[in-house]
């Protein structure tokens, strides 16, 4: 039995009509996207996801998400994949299956709102099928221009919900909110709604409420329900999302479950069935997904969070899957790590006293805010300090429910430093930048403590409309100029798109690949990380389906800094010479300012000062057009000129010295910048 | 009077070096190699029979050392030195030791080196030998002389000022108003005296767009002149040529045969032996052609004219130092196909500043229609003192369309040279540049299009992405994990 249902290619309504036609309900496998995110670091190659992709294309999911979110970046920074190779090796792998990504409405694949223009260019560019579209403030205005784009070329858009459970985000507030999707989109027959419960909080009775709701209001929208499971209560929930309406359900290969993603394929396919809930799903083929990551997972054991096990506390703080790991490799890297429960109290506090959801760029802005004042607190008064300003931030929540006129003046005060330090992300947050806050914007001290006195005015800067309204559109002729100065070569249009999104590391990522090619798409991950061991060691892998075979056959000994290993490439002996940290840098000084006089060109700088006057040294004071140097490259001589009337302050090298391009040479001081008195202080100066 | 040569020192490095020493293999004639320090391993040292270290690193103590090389070919028991092209091939005061010493000098007879050597001299000949010359200034004593001359002759900038022994585009500038001119004639002044060790220089008309033909001339001691057809070597990069063709695609055959003729004469009338060539500057506006300069001595591209000719240039040279008759007459050397060559040379291709250090990997181009002469090997070193020439790719075809494409297949399939960047990317682009494949160009041409030739397409195979992977394996095996992961 065939059990594709939907393809690539089907028209949005088309797909939506498939879904609802289903007896029961389906998938969508995060294992490509979120699984790795959520527990890995996002850490998992398309190297080892690719096998999956096989079984996928005969398991008959809804779509894979196997795109967007922060995989995108990680990919870029560091497993040196683009998200475009992904999508083409995927696209051959499986052609069946729909592919899905995750986009964080204006910050799309980045932490910062684009302009429009930045995002109508990108979206328009790459092919995914499935668009969950989320804000992480429920402001439906930013949704716009990705839905737009989204629709016209024919995708599926799938806007989310951000979802958690608090007394401010009742049925009616999310009903709100998705009265307004559903404006936004004109109708229900073209989209799927998402609820994006992505701390993974949502309870039998609260998802229950919800779902009905929805389903009373618009009986014919299809529902996808992405459920985080840390609480440790996600299949009951899931279940009960099912029974309720929920048509596609978020789930991964088992053997990919750990503590902070999603609950196990078969597990859910097993509980559903039994529960007299048809499943839409090729078991077979995913039995053999779940066998085939076996395969691979324990590469990836560097990768995983710290702290280990499932927490019912995540209820109170918050905190979601996605962003467990990368906040504890950031409190390993910044030696805090024994913090992290302290910082998880506070943030279980702030997100009471500023009310939005804790997902991307949301959770990093909590993370960042609420990890800053821990640590500030750790380091002026240690321990105690920790726990008095926890008390603190309990009494003024807890007990005074936020009465700021209830705290005692010295607490007022304590309060009104609290966000001082906070990240320029925060404060942005505060004055509209990203959009309107889900239930209105935080009280008035909040402003103070962050702004200081000029708090008013910063109330009054505050914008109300969306950032897509606020954000003047950028000029990408100059970006790509920008992109094709630094790369010296024109840019793809992929490459481009990369700089749109994170323009340093895209850099760096273009760099990497220019320097190591395929090496992230064809190397197993053992070898990718730790390359080869022993003599004898190898590697083989294809490239246009020629076989190479790199062997190892010897590392040298560390001698000054630098180590020669000596590879067989496909039986050839090479030697590549490699630098270790220690190696001996010689620094060479380059001119960068108008004052300083650099080498045009590589060569020997075999005269310094010119035939009439002889050579030059400090102090001397040279003419416009004077020739100061000369250089010779290839028997052709170079003269350096002086570019204006000045005193030399400095000659930094010898005469016959080897200089490189961009080489200091001089350091001049302009003639009319000259005090008589600096005129003779310079001329003291022995040469 | 013939004198067989058995042994011969050869008083050059690299490509020149190599080319000589592959004909006096065939020819049976040993050779000795000399080597300055930095090039001990050098490929030349061990393509000869014998090796002597001459000296250290700079050119003076080494290559240009005139009594050292002497000795050392005295007591080798060589019969000949030949000079190669570059460092003393053209130097006149070294061919006369030369042959005091009892040595055969192959290369033209020193006075005709030294009149040719002289620019002013040379012109004044070519003018007698009824050769049509650029309008020049030969003697000048101030900037006021340039000037006044200009007015007279109705000349306008450009000018471009030479050192009157100069060649291969060194002590050579040009100057676009009168502003520059004290800078530049200090600094062709200055080139002039380092590398030809006289400050003369004389100042001409610059003809705009102009295109370079040359014409490759060879002449016995018994009054045989025979010329092998035109190169042209327009493709240049501040002034020194890096890609050159035969036949010229500027000219019809009327023009060839009257400008090769004209050559023929120019040589007859100083009385020239050995090989040589007549270089020319073609006017494309008026047609007219005007003579440049006699180069007395092997020039770097006289392969395409092997190519095309079928003859074996350095053997003829050996041949008529030995003062045997040129073997052939004029109707017997038919050119029938084209030829092109690039000149691989170790520099950066965006900026041409030179690029040394060790040649870590070498793939050499294979296949029908392409000839190499290599300087190096995997693993040398190209140490900074000398020219950057490393390599010279020569395509032939039976056309100048397929000459195009075996180049093309020569340097974007063939050849690799890692370690040293090379201009060969900028070379490809050249070629590939629809400008250059309709002929269309002048000695402006890589100014001209330089952005579109740096930014061209480089085409890379599974090889090269290979050792990218192999590279990254070594990091990592060494290293470990890294941070960034």
């Amino acid at each position: 039995m065939d059990y594709i249902f939907v393809q690539p290619g089907m028209s949005p309504k088309e797909i939506v009509k498939k879904v609802r036609e289903l007896p029961g309900v389906c998938f969508v496998s995060v294992g490509m996207r979120d699984a790795g995110q959520s527990d890995y670091k996002n850490r998992l190659r398309i190297y080892d996801l690719k096998t999956l992709a096989p079984y996928y294309n005969e398991m008959g999911l809804f779509a894979a998400e196997c795109h967007g979110g922060a995989r995108w970046h990680v990919g870029i920074m560091n497993r040196r994949e683009s998200p475009f190779e992904e999508i083409a090796i995927l696209r051959e792998l499986m052609p069946k299956v729909l592919l899905q990504t995750l986009i964080r409405e204006t910050n799309m694949w980045g932490y910062r709102p684009y302009p429009k223009n930045i995002i109508e260019y990108v979206v328009e560019r790459v092919d995914i099928d499935v668009w969950r579209c989320f804000s992480f403030l429920n402001d439906i205005r930013n949704m716009r221009t990705v839905a737009e784009v989204v629709m016209k070329k024919g995708k599926l858009f799938e806007p989310a919900i951000s979802y958690t459970v608090a007394p401010w985000f009742d049925t009616k507030y999310y009903l709100k909110v998705v009265d307004e999707i559903v404006a936004l989109c004109g109708g229900v027959d073209e989209i799927i709604l998402c609820i994006k419960d992505m701390a993974g909080v949502g309870t039998i009775t609260s998802v229950t409420e919800l779902i009905d709701a929805i389903k009373q209001k618009y009986p014919d929208l299809v529902i996808n329900y992405h459920r985080h499971i840390t609480d440790g209560l996600a299949m009951p929930v899931l279940l009960a999302a099912a029974k309720v309406g929920a048509k596609i359900i978020d789930v991964q290969e088992d053997t990919l479950v750990r503590f902070y993603g999603h609950s196990p394929i078969l597990a859910v396919e097993a509980l559903f069935k039994e529960m007299g809930i048809p499943v839409h799903l090729n078991r077979k083929a995913a039995e053999k997904a779940v066998e085939k990551v076996r395969e691979w997972i324990r590469e990836y054991e560097w990768a995983e969070s710290p702290f280990k096990g499932l927490d019912h506390m995540v209820t109170r703080h918050k905190m979601p899957g996605g962003a467990f790991p990368s906040s504890f490799e950031q409190a390993e890297k910044g030696g805090f790590l024994y913090l992290m429960p302290y910082i998880l109290q506070v943030m279980s506090l702030y997100n009471q006293i500023v009310k939005y959801f804790d997902v991307t760029p949301g959770s990093q802005i909590t993370w960042v805010t609420c990890s800053g004042i821990v640590n500030r607190y750790a380091k002026e008064r240690g321990d105690v300090g920790v726990q008095h300003v926890i008390n603190l931030l309990k009494k003024f929540v807890e007990e005074k429910k936020q009465d700021f006129s209830a705290m005692e003046p010295e607490e007022q005060e304590e309060l009104l430093q609290l966000f001082r330090n906070a990240p320029g992300d925060f404060k942005n947050l505060l004055l509209g930048h990203y959009g309107r806050l889900p239930v209105g914007w935080p009280d008035e001290w909040v402003y103070r403590s962050a702004f200081g006195e000029a708090w008013q005015e910063k109330i009054k800067e505050r914008k109300e409309e969306s950032p897509l309204e606020a954000i003047p559109d950028e000029d990408l002729t100059l970006l790509r100029k920008q992109l094709e100065e630094e790369i010296g070569r024109p840019a793809t249009e992929e490459e481009f798109i990369l700089f749109l999104m994170h323009p340093k590391d895209a850099i760096d990522f273009i760099k990497f690949r220019e320097k190591y090619g395929i090496a992230p798409l064809v190397l197993p991950t053992k070898v990718w990380r730790e390359g080869l061991k022993k003599s004898g060691d190898k590697v083989e892998f294809e490239i246009n389906g020629k076989p190479y075979c790199i062997e190892l056959v010897s590392i040298s000994l560390e001698n000054e800094g630098m180590v020669y290993i000596v590879l067989k490439v496909n039986n050839k002996n090479r030697v590549f010479e490699v630098a270790t940290p220690r190696a001996k840098k010689v620094e060479i000084r380059k001119a960068t300012k108008f004052n300083e006089i650099g080498a045009p060109i590589k060569g020997t700088l075999w005269r310094i000062g010119n035939p009439q006057r002889g050579p030059l040294k400090i102090g001397d004071i040279v003419h416009k057009n004077e020739e100061i140097a000369n250089l010779e490259a290839m028997k052709m001589e170079n003269p350096i000129l002086a570019p204006f009337d000045a005193q030399i302050v400095e000659i930094c090298v010898r005469a016959n010295q080897i200089v490189e391009e961009g080489q200091l040479l001089f350091v001049l001081q302009p003639v009319e910048s000259l005090t008589p008195s600096e005129t003779t202080r310079l001329e003291e100066v022995p040469c | 009077m013939e004198r067989k040569i058995k042994k011969v020192l050869i008083a050059n490095r690299g490509v020149p070096a190599v080319r000589v020493m592959h004909t006096c293999r065939d020819k049976n004639i040993k050779t000795v190699a000399i080597y300055s320090t930095p090039d001990r391993l050098a490929y030349h040292v061990f393509l000869a029979d014998e090796a002597v270290h001459i000296g250290e690193g700079p050119p003076l103590d080494s290559y240009l050392n005139m009594d050292k090389i002497i000795d050392v070919a005295l007591r080798t028991n060589c019969d000949a030195i030949h000079p190669g092209w570059g460092f003393l091939a053209e130097n006149p005061e070294f061919a006369e030791k030369v042959e005091s010493a009892g040595l055969i000098w192959i290369g033209p007879p020193p006075q005709v080196i030294k009149l040719m050597g002289d620019k002013i001299r040379a012109k004044r000949v070519a003018q007698r030998a009824n050769v049509p010359t650029i309008p020049a200034l030969l003697k000048f004593n101030s900037i006021e002389d340039i000037l006044n001359w200009m007015k007279e002759e109705e000349i306008s900038f450009p000018l471009m000022i030479k050192a009157a022994y100069g060649g291969g585009g060194k002590g050579m500038v040009k100057v676009e108003n009168k502003e520059e001119l004290p800078i530049a004639l200090e600094k062709a002044r200055s080139e002039a005296k380092k590398a030809f060790g006289d400050e003369t220089l004389l100042v001409e008309k610059y003809i705009e767009r102009g295109r370079h033909i040359e014409v490759q001339v060879c002449a016995d001691r018994y009054g045989h002149y025979l010329h092998f057809y035109e190169r042209e070597c327009t493709i240049q990069r501040r002034n020194q040529k890096i890609l050159e063709e035969a036949p010229s695609p500027s000219i019809d055959d009327n023009m060839r045969q009257e400008i090769c003729y004209t050559a023929i004469r120019l040589m007859r009338e100083i009385n020239y032996q050995s090989l040589g060539t007549v270089e020319f500057l073609l006017d494309p506006k008026t047609k007219r052609f005007y003579f440049l300069e006699v180069n007395t001595r092997l020039q770097v591209e006289h392969g395409i004219t092997e190519l095309i000719t079928g003859v074996d240039l350095v053997s003829l040279m050996f041949d008529i130092a030995e003062g045997k008759p040129i073997p052939f007459f004029q109707e017997d050397i038919l050119p029938n196909r084209h030829a092109i060559e690039a000149r691989i040379n170790a520099e950066d291709p965006r900026t041409f500043s030179p690029s040394f250090g060790t040649v870590t990997r070498l793939e050499i181009p294979q296949g029908p229609g392409i000839r190499i002469a290599s300087g190096i090997y995997e693993g040398a070193e190209v140490p900074p003192y000398y020219d950057s020439l490393i390599m010279l790719v020569m395509a032939a075809g039976p056309d100048r369309k397929e000459a195009i494409r075996v180049l093309d297949r020569a340097l974007s399939r063939g050849l690799r040279v890692e370690g040293v960047k090379t201009i060969a990317p900028l070379l490809l682009s050249i070629i590939r540049h629809s400008e250059f494949i309709e002929g269309n160009y002048s000695t402006r041409f890589i100014e001209e299009h330089y952005e579109e030739l740096l930014s061209a397409f480089r085409e890379k195979t599974s090889d090269d992405e290979a050792l990218k992977i192999a590279q990254y394996i070594a990091e990592v095996s060494a290293l470990g994990p890294q941070k960034w992961m």
